[in-house]
């Protein structure tokens, strides 16, 4: 077995996009409460205010209630490490280190048990209000997600068609694009799948409408209600890594163009790149899905953010997909 | 090492073991238990020696019973009782053996507070017995005898607890359900041997073929309608949600391991594809199949959602596993020959012995839970996970391997009946993901309990001592284990069994050869 090429590269790739990533996510933080705190005539914090707050955290003491048990201690370390694990099926810029046939499902599953992992840490605490932020945030996820799945699905398998490799890989996005069927239908299934995957990734971030499970105001702070000192810092760190993994993914599926053909670079050089022209797509994704959705709206309450997701962006996905679809179908 | 040699090893040490337990009993407890354990500690290492064998070596182990060869003295056919185990077989042999000693240990510390346990090993071992028995067996009334060896000791053990109300109840409706549905059994039996005048597994299948009457067609419903009950099926599953709740954890640990597989699906399965073969008509069979288990796995699963005991949702969960596993088993015969009934047949039997692993494990941990609190209503186990930390541990390994989490051993066995059911007919992969959806959500419900705020009654509670905290462990480490490598088992046991299975003529040859 190649045990440079199979072994040692990816390792080192991954602990590399760890690396990167974790310094990306948390610098875009501080843009984003720079810009929002402009929007709103402040001047706001120094752009490397979350690094600050990392480091603080970390050195605070760490308090564990007497109700809790071992989950609450395991979950902020399981869901980091998920999210870690995940960065190896990111698309950033280039095709993920660990792509396979089918791993579209990894990925899925694995952003899912970030979500999974902070709730079983939640409940753990055994405090009521980290309970009542936990079911918001089961109730948030099952809405969410199957309008992400369908469209996620329907694309691949629409790409799939034009002829690739690895079919149901998070590579494919480097292959072909959505953009390039061309039809008109697909063009405006598209477009509303991009109206989706916008909604989708707001409230996976929990901004604008989908600051639900946390809601200072109303329940303390909802899920993270216990968590403090390091564990804080490792969930709000984890919480930054999926930021960017998730507008990662909306990226590669609509903006997945590089740059490094243009200025003829191959190999590591070309990642490199791409890497940053892909961060800096992120940065202007979550800017306008985040930042400014955070900035311009307020939250709403669980049932019209359950009914919304279920009624107005599965339904949207629905028919995204069908017309993307349409012309394969008939 | 020779597969004949040791096969016949495998009933006979149970037996003795069986047998001898009431002299044994006169030493004391401890001897008791000692022998129960040796025993099964005994069978499981011929249990795994047959299967290293017959794994090895893909060969069909054929043992006559009395003479060198089965045929009779100048006559082409057989006379005698034969046994005959393919891979398929040898890997319920060693699920059984497996999941039997690991019960038998654990009943140690479980069952120390009960009475009249010197009847409970004999059971136990008997139970096991009668498991092995039906695998092994190339013969027809053969496996109708261990059936019903199985059955009644199951029957008994069900009702061991004879004081107490719901023990009584459940034990009644099980022996009465399963004693209907054994006659069934017999009947087809006696229909089969009154048209073809043979009971020998393999010859039955040459004459069926040679001849296909409405008879054998009868007796196949018949048989179809008698495993269908003892397998738990959904429209006659009502006796297995009041029995596994009822009997003692390691009994329900076997019962819902172990008895509704041997008894229910490797019967059926043995049946339909080594006796039928291809002299019904498959496809209408397997739809048959598929009916039922669609029916099973969304009633199973569905119904596991609402219990609020621990130990009826992990049967209803049982009911609804089932239900993926006949699904593998349908469409592995409507699709007979093609790559996707292959594929169907091997998740099939991929599920049937991660499923034997993980409801094992849940059921001797809600045992744990009963005999450390006293109680299993779900609302009175908040925050268990505080003060036992360990078994609460190896519940969530047991759970998420079997809602299908990745890298657990229940992802692979359902992916694969996943893909074959959406390449067979998309609609039956839809039924199965709504079942899983409802299986998640039991089993989240449960979950979430356990790592909630700890109540009174629960900080009194420790981790259970270690011969109850041996098995769950073991399960819960194999279950993790076979998760990291599930292709391999696949590609290098599964679809082997499944070819085998499919192997008809093989399997009539390993008996009719010398002829």
């Amino acid at each position: 077995m190649d045990v440079m090429g199979n072994i040692v590269y990816p390792i080192a790739g991954l602990l590399g996009l760890y690396g990167f990533v974790s310094l990306a996510s948390l610098l875009w933080e501080g843009i984003d409460r720079k810009l929002v705190a402009r929007m709103q005539r402040r001047v706001g914090p120094p752009l490397i205010q979350p690094f600050y707050d990392f480091l603080k955290l970390m050195s605070k003491e760490t308090i564990v209630p007497n109700t809790a048990n071992y989950m609450f201690r395991i979950a902020p370390v399981l869901a980091l490490a998920t999210a870690i694990a995940l960065l190896a099926y990111t698309p950033m810029g280039f095709t993920p280190i660990l792509a396979s046939k089918g791993d579209v499902i990894v990925f899925i599953y694995l952003l899912a048990l970030i979500s999974f992992f902070k709730i079983v840490g939640a409940i753990s605490s055994g405090s009521p209000y980290a309970k009542i932020g936990a079911a918001r945030e089961a109730t948030i996820m099952v809405s969410r997600e199957p309008a992400m799945m369908l469209a996620i699905f329907a694309i691949m398998w629409r790409l799939g068609k034009l002829g690739v490799d690895k079919p149901f890989s998070m590579g494919i996005f480097y292959q072909h694009n959505i953009w390039e069927i061309g039809t008109p239908m697909s063009f405006v299934g598209a477009i509303i799948l991009l109206y989706v995957f916008c909604v989708w990734l707001a409230s996976e971030i929990e901004v604008g409408f989908f600051n639900i499970p946390d809601a200072e105001e109303e329940i303390a702070e909802g899920l993270l209600v216990e968590y403090s000192g390091r564990y804080l810092a490792l969930l709000k760190l984890t919480k930054a890594l999926k930021a960017y993994i998730a507008a990662s993914l909306v990226v590669a599926i609509f903006f997945p163009w590089g740059i490094a053909g243009y200025f003829g670079l191959t190999g590591l050089s070309a990642d490199v790149v791409n890497l940053l022209f892909h961060t800096l797509k992120v940065f202007i994704l979550l800017f306008v899905v985040g930042s400014v959705f955070r900035a311009v709206t307020g939250r709403l309450k669980i049932t019209q953010a359950v009914d919304f997701l279920w009624k107005n962006v599965f339904l949207a996905s629905l028919v995204g997909s069908l017309l993307l679809a349409m012309e394969v179908i008939m | 090492m020779n597969g004949h040699e040791i096969l016949p090893y495998l009933i006979i040490i149970p037996l003795f073991g069986a047998f001898s337990m009431p002299i044994v009993n006169l030493l004391g407890r401890k001897a008791r238990e000692a022998w129960a354990v040796i025993i099964s500690g005994a069978t499981l290492a011929v249990g795994s020696a047959l299967f290293y064998y017959v794994w090895g070596n893909k060969s069909i182990i054929v043992y006559t019973l009395g003479a060198k060869s089965p045929l009779g003295q100048g006559v082409s056919f057989p006379i005698r009782i034969v046994w005959e185990v393919d891979l398929f077989g040898a890997i319920m042999v060693l699920m059984v053996t497996l999941v039997a000693f690991l019960a038998v240990v654990y009943s140690i510390g479980y069952m120390k507070h009960d009475t009249g346990l010197d009847k409970y090993y004999t059971l136990i071992l008997i139970l096991e017995l009668g498991m092995l028995g039906i695998a092994i067996t190339g013969d027809l009334f053969n496996f109708y005898v261990f059936l019903e060896i199985m059955s009644i000791a199951s029957y008994a053990l069900v009702a061991f607890r004879n004081d107490t109300w719901e023990g009584i109840e459940a034990g009644i409706k099980y022996m009465f359900v399963g004693s209907i549905a054994s006659s069934f059994i017999l009947l087809g039996i006696a229909l089969l041997y009154g048209q073809y005048g043979t009971l020998t597994m393999s010859y039955l299948a040459v004459k069926l073929a040679q001849n296909p009457t409405v008879t054998a067609k009868v007796a196949l419903a018949l048989f179809i309608a008698g495993l269908l009950f003892k397998s738990g099926a959904s429209p006659v599953h009502m006796w297995l949600a009041d029995a596994h709740p009822a009997a003692p954890s390691s009994i329900s640990a076997m019962l819902s391991g172990l008895v509704i597989k041997i008894g229910g699906i490797y019967a059926l399965t043995r049946i339909l594809f080594s006796i039928y073969g291809h002299s019904v008509s498959m496809k209408t069979v397997g739809w048959v199949i598929i009916i039922f288990a669609c029916i099973t796995l969304i009633v199973g699963n569905a119904m596991a959602v609402i219990q609020n005991d621990m130990k009826r949702l992990l049967a209803y969960s049982s009911v609804g596993q089932i239900g993926y596993i006949l699904l593998g088993l349908g469409i592995g015969l409507a699709a007979y020959g093609s790559q996707t009934g292959e594929i169907a047949m091997a998740g099939a039997i991929y599920h049937t012995f991660n499923h034997a692993l993980m409801k094992a494990l849940l059921f001797l941990i809600a045992g744990v839970v009963i005999h450390q609190l006293g109680t299993r209503d779900l609302n009175e186990l908040s925050g268990l996970a505080k003060t036992m930390p360990k078994t609460t541990f190896a519940f969530l390994i047991g759970a998420a391997a079997i809602i299908g989490m990745p890298p657990l051993n229940g992802f692979a066995s359902k992916w694969l009946i996943y893909e074959s059911s959406a390449v067979f007919n998309p609609i039956l992969g839809a039924i199965a993901i709504i079942g899983t959806a409802f299986c998640t959500a039991a089993y989240v419900k449960v979950l979430y309990t356990f790592f909630g705020r700890p109540n009174e009654r629960v900080m009194k509670a420790r981790d259970p001592e270690g011969s109850m905290l041996w098995p769950i462990i073991i399960l819960a480490v194999a279950i993790v284990v076979m998760g990291l490598f599930p292709w391999q088992i696949s590609d290098k046991v599964m679809i082997p069994a499944v070819k085998s299975l499919e192997n008809q003529l093989a399997y009539i040859s390993a008996v009719l050869g010398g002829a």
